[in-house]
């Protein structure tokens, strides 16, 4: 998503990504500020050591902070997000989610993010944000009923 | 005779181990992300299908846009709006997609509006009628459904996953089209009427979105090796369209423009007449009814929202 700042991201992404009555919450984050790796890349490389950073990875408190995880559970998935960490560098975070979340199957991607970077919605936008998708049913496929209506025809008019 | 030097040669065999990798990545059925390794050919030849949808999405949105303000009823309207919001919802997902391949917006968007990029050429035709718009949900965005799922299994990640969320709202779109067909069909006669006569109109263009019979293509079997091109039988998927749709258009009471169209017993497939295809690559190639219209709609729209453009650049600093 393109936008000038979170806020217009949020809003762009909303319009973009949920017009559909399935969302509650909605997360932005630039996209420089994601340490990701794959499950290849960890094999091949090591990790740097704690308070190095990593190309392409502006964001470095060199304080603690919370991070929040996302892994992909298997390379067709998407990212979920998996728990937080408390991290000086994004490396660090990582090598820790590795300890903590990676259970008996690898997965195939890892994304960890600075928590104070994510702008999420707010639980009091949530009415004015996406609640209004909620009446408009006409946009489901569930709203037509065009089975009923084709055996409708059918009948009344002897369709071959 | 050129010679190699030790150190080219040492290239070659690095570039070609990551192309042997990167092809049994895929063969595996994994996919590749932003930021892989993947031969320049990937790149561009998805840069190229990815732009070219998103276009077709954006440009997809000027036939049915046009009877927004004379759709029959509220409800319509509202329904009209939500699908064509939905195409610029799509069209906005796969440029995003091309964007993470390394091409910017507005490097696509000028290929478009000069004319160098393509786009889906069955929107080059006019919308005549109220009818229209449901012919295009049902038949057109039929045919985009069963063209664009396999799609669901490209290998490249971005592209794969907004097919997922498109196909998911084009569902969407076939059965707004389809109700607003039944209900003209089994109107007065002159509603009946109007329908069949867009049936008539978007038939064989819909037909031609399946692509040229099969055979034609040099690029197939790497593109199929490396994910790009999902499916190989263009005629397979079109005589699967065919079958699918022409009994319940005749189940409607609607005929279809082919003196040709027979049933065949032994295969139960629906024969048709053969297919224009000087129509498909005038049309291709600019001379279809409504390419130059739907060009300059586009490049109005680009010049009159350069102001939004030059207001977010000065507010960004």
């Amino acid at each position: 998503m393109h936008a000038s700042d979170p806020e217009m991201a949020l809003l762009n992404a909303r319009d973009v990504f949920v017009r559909r009555p399935e969302c509650t919450s909605l997360w932005v984050v630039l996209a420089d500020a994601i340490f990701s790796k794959t499950a290849q890349e960890l094999e091949e490389q090591e990790l740097g050591d704690k308070g190095l950073g990593d190309e392409g990875v502006k964001e470095e408190s060199g304080e603690v902070e919370n991070y929040y995880i996302f892994y992909k559970p298997k390379p067709t998935g998407t990212q979920t997000l998996v728990g937080e960490v408390p991290a000086a560098a994004p490396v660090e975070a990582l090598r820790l989610a590795l300890e903590r979340f990676s259970g008996d199957k690898p997965p195939s991607a890892w994304w960890v993010l600075p928590a104070r970077r994510v702008l999420v919605s707010s639980p009091d936008d949530i009415e004015s944000m996406f609640a209004p998708a909620q009446d408009k049913k006409f946009r489901l496929s569930t709203d037509f009923h065009t089975l009923t209506e084709m055996r409708r025809v059918k009948s009344e008019f002897g369709g071959q | 005779m050129f010679e190699k030097t030790a150190e080219s040669v040492q290239e070659e065999s690095s570039e070609a181990e990551k192309l042997r990798l990167f092809e049994a990545r895929i063969a595996r059925g994994e996919k590749i992300e932003p930021g892989d390794w993947m031969p320049a050919e990937y790149r561009r030849q998805l840069i190229r299908m990815i732009s070219q949808h998103a276009h077709s999405e954006i440009v997809g949105m000027l036939p049915e846009g046009a009877w927004i303000t004379r759709a029959p009823s509220l409800r319509r309207k509202m329904i009209l709006l939500a699908k064509v919001q939905d195409e610029a919802g799509h069209g906005q997902y796969l440029y995003h997609a091309a964007e993470t391949l390394g091409i910017s917006r507005e490097e696509m968007l000028a290929a478009l509006l000069e004319g160098r990029a393509k786009y889906a050429s069955v929107f080059n035709y006019p919308t005549l009628t109220w009818a229209d718009v449901g012919v295009i949900g049902y038949l057109v965005d039929f045919a985009a459904i069963l063209n664009q799922t396999m799609l669901a299994r490209c290998s490249y990640g971005p592209y794969a996953r907004a097919m997922v969320r498109i196909c998911a709202e084009e569902n969407f779109h076939k059965k707004q089209g389809q109700d607003i067909v039944i209900h003209l069909a089994s109107g007065t006669s002159s509603q009946k009427a109007m329908v069949q006569d867009a049936i008539n109109r978007w038939w064989w263009p819909t037909l031609m979105m399946f692509g040229p019979h099969d055979g034609e293509s040099p690029n197939t079997p790497v593109l199929v090796r490396w994910g790009i091109k999902t499916r190989t039988n263009n005629d397979e998927l079109r005589q699967s369209f065919v079958n699918q749709i022409v009994p319940e258009l005749h189940s409607l009471g609607l005929s279809l423009p082919d003196p040709s169209l027979h049933y065949n017993k032994a295969t139960g497939d629906w024969i048709i007449g053969e297919i224009d295809w000087d129509e498909f690559w005038r049309v291709i190639n600019g001379h279809g009814p409504c390419n130059q219209e739907r060009m300059e709609a586009r490049r109005r729209a680009h010049e009159e929202g350069a102001w939004v453009r030059e207001a977010l650049s000065a507010y960004n600093g």
